[in-house]
């Protein structure tokens, strides 16, 4: 028998329900892609980094994020059934499990846990992940869908400094804004409308506040106790901040999770009960075994205070959006490179974010997730995590599974590593005499 | 006063009871099997069967290994990297790696001079490298595991085997006795694929001497010495190296008794 239950979560405050609110959101998002689907409306498949959602809803076209849905299977203990229907039609069990939930759902009648899974009228995908243009690529080829490619220039500089100012990033600046007209015109074609830029200054304004909040909600976890666990509830957060990118309900959202936050730090409302550890996260929760993985931490009372994939995969807000209302498209073009650039090139730079954090944040210890289906962001993991020890004396755990294939879930394993990391924190207090 | 220290492993499970001046008075070791909780308490009526006590004059059992949570008399839990951890660094006090080659696991440890871990790393999702390897070419050449080391130290050519799978070993080993290979020098092949994975797990902790070999590779003469070559020097081990992980979970529970320290049954330590 298990020795110890998951720690009960508080009770949510009177500032408002956010987790009910994120679910009430996540199914209208869902109503109204079925909806699109049933009446032939235009649906853009996007993705988390580098969506331009802010384009997208200029011209009200719903998005469907599949990454989002594809995690969503695996929660729902459904993932399984995709991954397996598109190994059966030839892809194999190495290829990132986004892109094979995604497959199967396209090939076995396009019927999500969660709602009808539309079919694409076009794409918006960038080189932000190196698997996005090619899974583009698998709607072009069974829809005819135009997808269009946002090509973001990489980091040239030796850290994460971008000089706003200088000549590279101007250029840099003029390339991508090429682009997003290219995009905006696109758009309108698909969708019938006429590109309105009101509209579009109105929807950056909203993201601009958006991230003023997301940021906000982000440092409330510097209080002791956290007031939310990264792990679970950050998912939340960062999933309305992609599906209501710079619309009123996700707005309404975030000043709503904040009050919330800040109602739990004034009466000393941890999201674990008795916080004795603090951590971080690097790379995704598993979302097959989501109640165990998310127990194994919380049955040493350790929150996570921070994650990268709240930064990495929230489109940026994390870092700050701050649009110029009266340029738009330029501003735009700005923001993106500069909120991009941390996420394309975090294999060489993350463990100085990490560092930031550590101490920022206060944390004890950093959880490494290696996911074993994405190479791309397993790759540097463990380098990350010897250099977090050796130079700035942060302790880490390295462990793997996955994002939704549950067969590469091993508990007695995963308990193992961590049970053992944790202990070597306890350790670490002794002999730091706390 | 006794405690005692029981470490369910993935193959065999090893008990050991101590007093309260750190001698070990009794050892257990048998077969962990599909009966995990059964195993465990062989392992400790073994260990107990060695001394002249009973099981209630043991005040306190510390679990470990993969089967630490099925030890329905234990107290406590702990897992086998800080048991062997703290078991290495009781064993030889200057030790600062510890390299622990198990039937699934191995594990480099880096430890303080009190037995704490700094640091560690595993191999993941792969059994290559570990105590099953030497099983799996116990099996395929049909020599009883115990003589695998004696004869691996008789070889003059031995063959390269790859590292990259346990089971893939097998037809791996067939096939190079096919080609004429001498067995003995086939045998010193798959010591040296275990070593060279397990030693490159120490380095990525970081290799600081002394090293502790701990774990039941440790008996295997031939391992002992491969690992003390890539390591550069040589390896400690002694007859109670088998018993590490037993030895630190006994620790473990000395600790409990002596500070007063009431764990709630079930919880880790």
């Amino acid at each position: 028998m298990e020795p110890h239950n998951v720690a009960i979560r508080p009770a949510l405050s009177r500032a408002g329900n956010t987790r009910e609110a994120s679910r009430a959101l996540m199914s209208d998002w869902w109503t109204q892609l079925g909806e699109a689907d049933a009446t032939a409306a235009p649906v853009a498949n996007t993705f988390v980094m580098g969506s331009l959602a802010e384009v997208l809803n200029a011209f009200d076209i719903p998005m469907m994020f599949p990454e989002i849905a594809a995690l969503q299977t695996a929660v729902k203990g459904k993932s399984m059934d995709y991954l397996l229907a598109a190994e059966d039609i030839g892809y194999s069990p190495d290829i990132c499990g986004y892109v094979k939930v995604d497959i199967g759902l396209h090939n076995t009648g396009r019927e999500h846990p969660l709602g009808k899974y539309p079919k694409p009228a076009m794409v918006v995908s960038s080189n932000m992940c190196n698997t996005y243009i090619k899974w583009s690529e698998t709607w072009e080829r069974q829809y005819g869908c135009p997808v269009f490619v946002l090509d973001l220039p990489g980091w040239r500089g030796t850290g994460f400094e971008y000089s706003s100012t200088s000549e590279t990033f101007r250029n840099d600046v003029k390339y991508v804004e090429g682009q997003i007209r290219d995009l905006i015109d696109l758009a309108s074609q698909v969708s019938g409308k006429k590109f309105d830029i009101d509209k579009l200054r109105e929807i950056l304004g909203r993201v601009n506040r958006m991230s003023e909040l997301y940021q906000a909600i982000l440092a409330m976890n510097k209080n002791r106790p956290a007031p939310f666990n990264a792990l679970t509830e950050g998912i939340n957060y960062m999933g309305i901040a992609n599906i209501l990118r710079g619309q009123p309900e996700g707005v309404e959202f975030m000043e709503t999770a904040l009050a919330e936050l800040e109602e739990r730090v004034a009466h000393g409302v941890g999201a674990v009960p008795d916080e004795r550890f603090r951590l971080l996260l690097v790379g995704t929760a598993c979302y097959t075994n989501f109640r165990e993985f998310v127990g194994m931490f919380e049955r040493w009372k350790g929150v996570f205070v921070a994650s990268e994939y709240m930064s990495f995969a929230g489109g940026g807000i994390d870092r700050g959006v701050r649009y110029d209302l009266d340029r738009p498209i330029e501003s735009l073009a700005e923001q993106i490179l500069i909120t991009a650039q941390p996420s394309m090139s975090g294999i060489f730079f993350s463990h100085e974010w990490q560092a930031r954090m550590a101490e920022e944040y206060d944390i004890d210890g950093i959880c490494y997730h290696g996911v074993k289906s994405c190479r791309t962001t397993a790759a540097g993991l463990p380098d990350a995590r010897e250099w977090l020890l050796n130079n700035a004396n942060v302790p880490g755990l390295f462990i793997q599974s996955d994002l939704v294939d549950s067969r590469l879930w091993a508990e007695a394993q995963m308990r193992n590593r961590i049970d053992a990391f944790f202990e070597s924190l306890q350790s670490r207090r002794v002999q730091a005499g706390v | 006063m006794l405690v005692a220290g029981v470490d369910v492993g993935s193959t065999q499970t090893k008990a050991v009871v101590m007093t309260g001046d750190h001698e070990i008075l009794g050892r257990g070791l048998c077969p962990t099997g599909a009966q995990l909780a059964e195993a465990g308490h062989t392992a400790f009526s073994l260990a107990l069967g060695e001394t002249s006590f009973s099981e209630p004059d043991v005040a306190f059992v510390v679990g470990t290994g993969y089967g630490r949570f099925n030890i329905s008399f234990g107290d406590a839990q702990v897992t086998e990297i800080s048991c062997h951890a703290r078991g290495a660094v009781h064993l030889f006090p200057n030790t600062r790696s510890v390299l622990d080659i198990g039937g699934q696991d191995t594990k480099a440890i880096k430890v303080t001079s009190d037995g704490q871990v700094i640091d560690f790393n595993m191999n993941d999702k792969c059994a290559a490298g570990t105590g099953r390897f030497l099983g799996a070419a116990s099996d395929a050449l049909e020599i009883p595991l115990g003589e695998l080391g004696p004869l691996a130290m008789t070889a003059k050519n031995p063959v390269q085997m790859t590292t990259t799978c346990t089971v893939f070993a097998e037809s791996e080993i067939l096939g190079w006795l096919a080609k004429g290979r001498r067995v003995e020098d086939v045998v010193m092949g798959v010591h040296h694929s275990i070593a060279t994975r397990s030693v490159a797990l120490l380095r990525r902790a970081g290799i600081e001497p002394e090293v502790t070999f701990t774990g039941g590779v440790t008996r295997n003469s031939a391992m002992v010495e491969m690992v003390s070559q890539f390591v550069g020097s040589p390896v400690n081990t002694n007859e109670e190296s088998h018993y590490c992980g037993a030895i630190g979970a006994a620790l473990y529970a000395l600790d409990q008794v002596l500070t007063g320290a009431s764990a709630e049954r079930g919880m880790p330590i």
